[in-house]
């Protein structure tokens, strides 16, 4: 394993990580795998928890070790060790996303009358159907995995906190600003060529 | 009018957090200047993508939560199964089946020759046990020592060798003596896999089997120890 500080492009937090060693982790080695299980953890937790949190939370678990399981199989293909996380990431989001809908099937199957508004309003939430016309359900895991890595290189700090404040938190201009010590006219700045990122790599399908 | 308040205004109407003054202040802009209809359609699927695509993102290079113990006995037995041994060639399935088909055979025939000389065997002397712990993590809070002590009770004539890389270790399990007449075993404890590797010659054969240590070392070292005593007893 080699230290590295690296820095968290969408948080933009130094962050101290411990790089697993990609080439003792395809011989198997376990001691590789013992200190990268950890460190990709977050990884699939995360991205298990962001389509499972509001209807399946128990279920997060299960499928982020899955994911890992998954990667496992897949670790002979890659060529670098920066592909780890966005591929463990995209698993255990088609994962998620198929176990949500074998429950909704199942729910419906089972004749069971409550509806997604209801599940919703019962897990204290409010939040678009995640398997209607979502542009990341149909994506195939490979393509969503690119598109993470892409992401992850190309959206520079801090485009990534400016987009989350606006989009995700709701804060205005003036209040971003306020919060990074921007100047004002920056904040629009960095959001437009934040959003242009987005639109580029996400907005398209079928061109990877 | 200008960019920066549009766009403030016409977020909050997205999210549905406008208020009614602020609704009608965004919907005299946009009567007023009609090209912002565009630029707000525009704003909407930049929104929708956001929503989905930025948790997944922040998801990606999060460093928490930590990962659950249990999880990890269930891990590495997966890298064991997948990755314990070097890919296959395609070009060598067909040939690997063959050899399948050889082994299956040689087994037949093995067990018959068993079954015939068994009874004429006369019982083994008991087998030299060499013990060896590999902790290539470092020790924690002395749990090295109760490891090695809990070796030590399992096999007390054994001396436990410790390592902490596995070039020595490697060297130590292929080190036998030569010409011996009782069975020797190696029991390799790998506390970074979690497991009890055990290594085995006697007739001219050799034997191996490896124990995950799920729950506890002491249950997993008595299970190596029947099958030691299980194999070197024919």
């Amino acid at each position: 394993m080699d230290r590295a500080l690296a820095c968290d492009p969408v948080f933009w937090h130094p962050v101290v990580v411990q790089m697993p060693d990609l080439q003792a982790l395809q011989r198997g080695d376990a001691a590789a795998w013992d200190m990268a299980f950890p460190w990709l953890w977050p990884a699939a937790f995360g991205a298990a928890q962001v389509t499972l949190q509001p209807y399946l939370p128990a279920e997060v678990e299960d499928v982020a070790i899955e994911s890992l399981e998954a990667l496992v199989e897949k670790v002979r293909e890659l060529r670098s060790v920066e592909e780890l996380k966005p591929l463990v990431a995209s698993i255990a989001h088609n994962r998620a996303v198929s176990r949500l809908r074998e429950w909704f099937t199942k729910t419906r199957g089972e004749g069971r009358t409550e509806s997604l508004e209801a599940v919703q309003e019962a897990a204290g939430v409010d939040c678009p159907d995640p398997l209607a016309g979502s542009p990341l359900a149909v994506l195939e895991q490979k393509e969503l995995a690119e598109r993470l890595s892409q992401t992850l290189s190309e959206l520079k700090p801090p485009q990534g906190v400016i987009l989350t404040d606006f989009f995700l938190n709701g804060l205005s201009y003036e209040e971003i600003a306020q919060k990074h010590g921007f100047p004002k006219n920056s904040v629009g700045v960095y959001l437009k060529r934040g959003r242009e990122t987005l639109r580029r790599i996400w907005g398209r399908r079928g061109e990877n | 009018m200008n960019d920066d308040q549009f766009l403030d205004l016409a977020i909050k109407a997205i999210a549905g957090r406008a208020t009614e003054p602020e609704r009608a202040e965004l919907d005299g802009l946009v009567a007023r200047h009609p090209e912002l209809m565009a630029e707000f359609e525009r704003l909407q699927a930049d929104a929708r993508l956001a929503r989905e695509v930025l948790p997944l993102v922040s998801a990606t290079e999060a460093t928490a939560p930590e990962m659950p113990a249990y999880a990890r006995g269930r891990l590495q037995t997966k890298v064991r199964e997948t990755l314990g041994r070097p890919p296959v060639p395609e070009d060598d399935a067909l040939g690997k089946l063959w050899k399948w088909r050889w082994m299956l055979g040689l087994a037949a025939a093995m067990a018959v020759v068993a079954l015939f000389l068994l009874p004429a065997l006369s019982r083994s002397a008991p087998p030299m046990i060499q013990v060896a712990m590999l902790d290539t993590a470092g020790a924690t809070r002395g749990s090295d020592t109760n490891e090695t002590s809990l070796l030590h009770q399992t096999w007390e004539k054994a001396t436990v060798d410790s390592f902490t890389g596995t070039d020595a270790l490697h060297a130590w399990e292929t080190s036998w003596p030569a010409h011996n007449r009782r069975p020797v075993v190696k029991v390799v404890f790998d506390r970074a896999a979690g497991e009890v590797r055990i290594l085995g010659r006697w007739k001219g054969e050799s034997f191996t089997k490896t124990f995950l240590v799920e729950q506890d070392l002491a249950v997993t070292l008595e299970q190596a120890k029947s099958f030691i005593k299980q194999r070197t007893s024919q």
